[in-house]
C-alpha cells in the first residue's frame, strides 16, 4: 500500500454532549452524549449513505460534518469546503421568485456575478414558469422546494451535505434532484453525505453506507451490506412488544447518560 | 484578542456583498408588506415631526437652546436619536433573529449586527432628508460645516455596530439582555440630550456623568454640525473618549463572537 489516498474527511473519536435539564431546579445537571466517539475516514468522491433511526444523532452528525457546530472531543480533519443542502431556509414569502435567487444567493455567500450566472439554470429547474415574479408565499410547496434546492446546489462546495432534504415534495421532485445529484457525483467527483430513511433511494444513489445508532458508529462499509444489517434491525425492533420496545429505548439512552461531573472550561462555567 | 478582532474584520469586510443584499432585501420585503412602500419610510418620520411640531412649538410654546428655536433643536436630536434607538433594540435579536439560517447553512454569524446598522442606516438617510427640509424652512442654510454629520454618522454607525456585536452574543446566551436592553432604552433618552440639553446647573459633576454617555457625542455633534458651525476637531478629548468607548466595546464584542461562533446554535 504505497499509494496514499486523500481522504475528504477524517474523523477520529469524535464525540458530541448536551446538557440535559432536570425537572427539578436544584438537582445537578444531566449530561448526554448525542455522538460517542465516531471515527472514519471518507475518501475524495465517495458517496455515503447515512442511515439510523430517528433520535440516533445523524443531524448532529451532518451539523458537525458541515462545520455549522462544534464537536466536543476528537479530531475532524475536512479537506475542502462544505455545504449542507438547506431546502426551505432563506426563502423570503414577501419577495418574488427572482428576488429570492439573489436574496439565497447572498446569504449563501455566492457573488453578484455568480448569481447572475445561475440564474437561468435556478428558473428552469425549478419550472418557475410565469410565477417569476410572483411572491413566494403564492408558491406552491414543490415550486419553494425546487426553487431552494436548485440554489443551494449553485454553491459548488467540494463536499455536499443533504440532510432529508428530498423527503419533501413528491416523488418528481425527488427524482429530479436525485438525478442532479447524479450528475454531480459522476461528472465533478463530489464527496456526498446523504441522510435518508428511504432505503430504496439511498441503495441506488450511494457507494457506502454508514449505520448510527445511539450515538454510535455501529457499521461503515459497503451500502448493500449496510443496507441489509439495517434493516434487519429495523425488522426486529418493530417486531418487538411496546414493552420490550420501551426496554431497548431506555438501555440506549442509559448508555448515552454521562455520570457524574464533565470537566469545562472557564468561559462554560460561566455562561451556562 | 487580536485575532478574535481580525477574525471579525475580515468576515465583515470579504461579505460586504453580503451584508448589503441582506440588508437591502430584509428592507424591500418590509415595503411589500404594505401598499405604498418607500412613502412610509418617509411619511413615518414626518409624522412624529409634525407631531413635535404641535406639542412643543404651537402648544407649549418652548424656549430654544443657545439661540435656537426648540423645534429644530429637537428633530436634530431625534434624527440621531431615531437611528441609534431601532439599531440597539434590534441590534440585541440580531442573531437570534437570524435562527433559521444559522442552524440551517454555514453562515459567517459576525456580519448579522451589520446587516441591522445598515438597513436603520437607510432609515436614518430618510429622516435626514425630513430634517434638513425642516432647517431650510426655519432659514438654515447649508454650509462647509454640516459636512461633519459624515463624520458624526459614521460615528453613530460604528456605536451601535460594536454595540449589537457584544448584545447580540449576549442575548444568544441569556435572552434576558433584549428585555433588559429595551427597557433602558427609555432611561437613556432622557439621560442623553435628545429632549433636553441634559446639564445641570447645580451639579456640574452630574454633567460631566453625562458626558460620559457615548450617546451624548453622537447627539451634540450632530447640532454642533448644523446650528453652531463647529467641526468636530473642537472637542479633541470626547472625541478621543467616545473612539476609546468604541474600541473596547468592539473588543469585547468581537472576542465574545469568536469565541461563541460555533457554540450558538446550541444555545437557541
Amino acid at each position: 500500500m504505497d499509494k496514499k489516498i486523500e481522504y475528504a474527511v477524517e474523523m477520529n473519536h469524535i464525540s458530541k454532549i448536551y446538557a440535559l435539564k432536570q425537572k427539578e431546579k436544584k438537582k445537578k445537571k444531566e449530561y448526554f452524549y448525542a455522538l460517542k466517539d465516531i471515527s472514519f475516514q471518507v475518501e475524495k468522491g465517495d458517496v455515503i449513505g447515512i442511515l439510523g433511526t430517528n433520535g440516533s444523532g445523524k443531524s448532529t452528525l451532518s451539523l458537525i460534518l458541515a462545520g455549522i457546530s462544534d464537536h466536543d472531543g476528537g479530531e475532524m480533519v475536512v479537506n475542502g469546503e462544505q455545504a449542507l443542502i438547506s431546502i426551505n431556509t432563506g426563502l423570503n414569502q414577501q419577495l418574488t421568485g427572482e428576488e429570492n435567487i439573489n436574496v439565497k444567493g447572498a446569504l449563501l455567500g455566492l457573488s453578484k456575478k455568480r448569481i447572475a450566472q445561475i440564474k437561468e439554470g435556478v428558473i428552469e429547474f425549478a419550472e418557475l414558469g410565469d410565477f417569476l415574479y410572483q411572491p413566494v408565499k403564492k408558491y406552491s410547496s414543490g415550486m419553494k422546494s425546487r426553487l431552494g434546492f436548485s440554489i443551494s446546489l449553485a454553491l459548488n462546495p467540494d463536499i455536499f451535505i443533504v440532510d432529508e432534504a428530498l423527503s419533501v415534495g413528491d416523488k418528481g421532485f425527488a427524482q429530479k434532484c436525485l438525478n442532479r445529484m447524479m450528475q454531480l457525483r459522476d461528472e465533478k467527483n463530489k464527496t456526498i453525505f446523504f441522510i435518508s430513511h428511504s432505503l430504496p433511494q439511498v441503495r441506488s444513489f450511494c457507494k457506502k453506507g454508514m449505520w448510527i445508532e445511539g450515538g454510535k458508529l455501529i457499521e461503515f462499509g459497503d451500502i448493500d451490506e449496510v443496507c441489509d444489517h439495517y434493516s434487519e434491525y429495523v425488522d426486529h425492533y418493530n417486531s418487538l412488544s411496546e414493552k420490550e420496545k420501551k426496554k431497548v429505548r431506555d438501555e440506549k439512552f442509559n448508555e448515552r447518560l454521562i455520570k457524574g461531573e464533565i470537566k469545562k472550561g472557564f468561559w462554560e462555567h460561566i455562561f451556562r | 484578542m487580536l485575532k478574535s478582532i481580525y477574525y471579525v474584520l475580515n468576515e465583515n469586510f470579504t461579505n460586504l456583498y453580503r451584508i448589503f443584499c441582506i440588508s437591502r432585501y430584509e428592507l424591500l420585503a418590509d415595503m411589500r408588506d404594505s401598499k405604498f412602500g418607500l412613502f412610509w419610510n418617509f411619511a413615518s418620520p414626518a409624522i412624529q415631526v409634525i407631531t413635535y411640531w404641535l406639542v412643543f412649538g404651537v402648544g407649549m410654546n418652548r424656549n430654544g437652546y443657545d439661540g435656537v428655536a426648540y423645534l429644530p433643536w429637537v428633530i436634530v436630536g431625534f434624527s440621531a436619536w431615531w437611528y441609534l434607538q431601532p439599531c440597539i433594540t434590534q441590534g440585541c435579536s440580531a442573531v437570534f433573529s437570524k435562527k433559521d439560517v444559522i442552524t440551517k447553512m454555514k453562515f459567517p454569524i459576525s456580519i448579522l449586527p451589520a446587516t441591522v446598522c445598515a438597513k436603520e442606516f437607510f432609515n436614518h438617510l430618510c429622516m435626514m432628508a425630513i430634517t434638513i427640509v425642516v432647517l431650510l424652512l426655519y432659514g438654515y442654510r447649508p454650509n462647509v460645516y454640516w459636512l461633519n454629520l459624515i463624520y458624526y454618522a459614521f460615528c453613530a454607525f460604528m456605536f451601535v455596530e460594536a454595540l449589537s456585536l457584544t448584545t447580540s452574543v449576549l442575548t444568544m446566551m441569556w435572552r434576558d439582555v433584549k428585555k433588559l436592553v429595551v427597557s433602558l432604552i427609555r432611561m437613556i433618552l432622557y439621560l442623553s440630550p435628545v429632549l433636553w440639553p441634559a446639564a445641570f446647573k447645580n451639579y456640574p459633576f452630574m454633567t460631566f456623568v453625562m458626558k460620559l454617555n457615548p450617546v451624548y457625542y453622537i447627539v451634540t455633534g450632530y447640532r454642533d454640525a448644523v446650528f453652531f458651525n463647529k467641526s468636530f476637531l473642537r472637542h479633541p478629548a470626547m472625541g478621543l473618549y467616545f473612539w476609546i468607548v468604541i474600541l473596547v466595546l468592539f473588543v469585547i464584542g468581537s472576542s465574545l463572537m469568536y469565541h461563541f461562533k460555533k457554540k450558538m446554535i446550541d444555545m437557541i
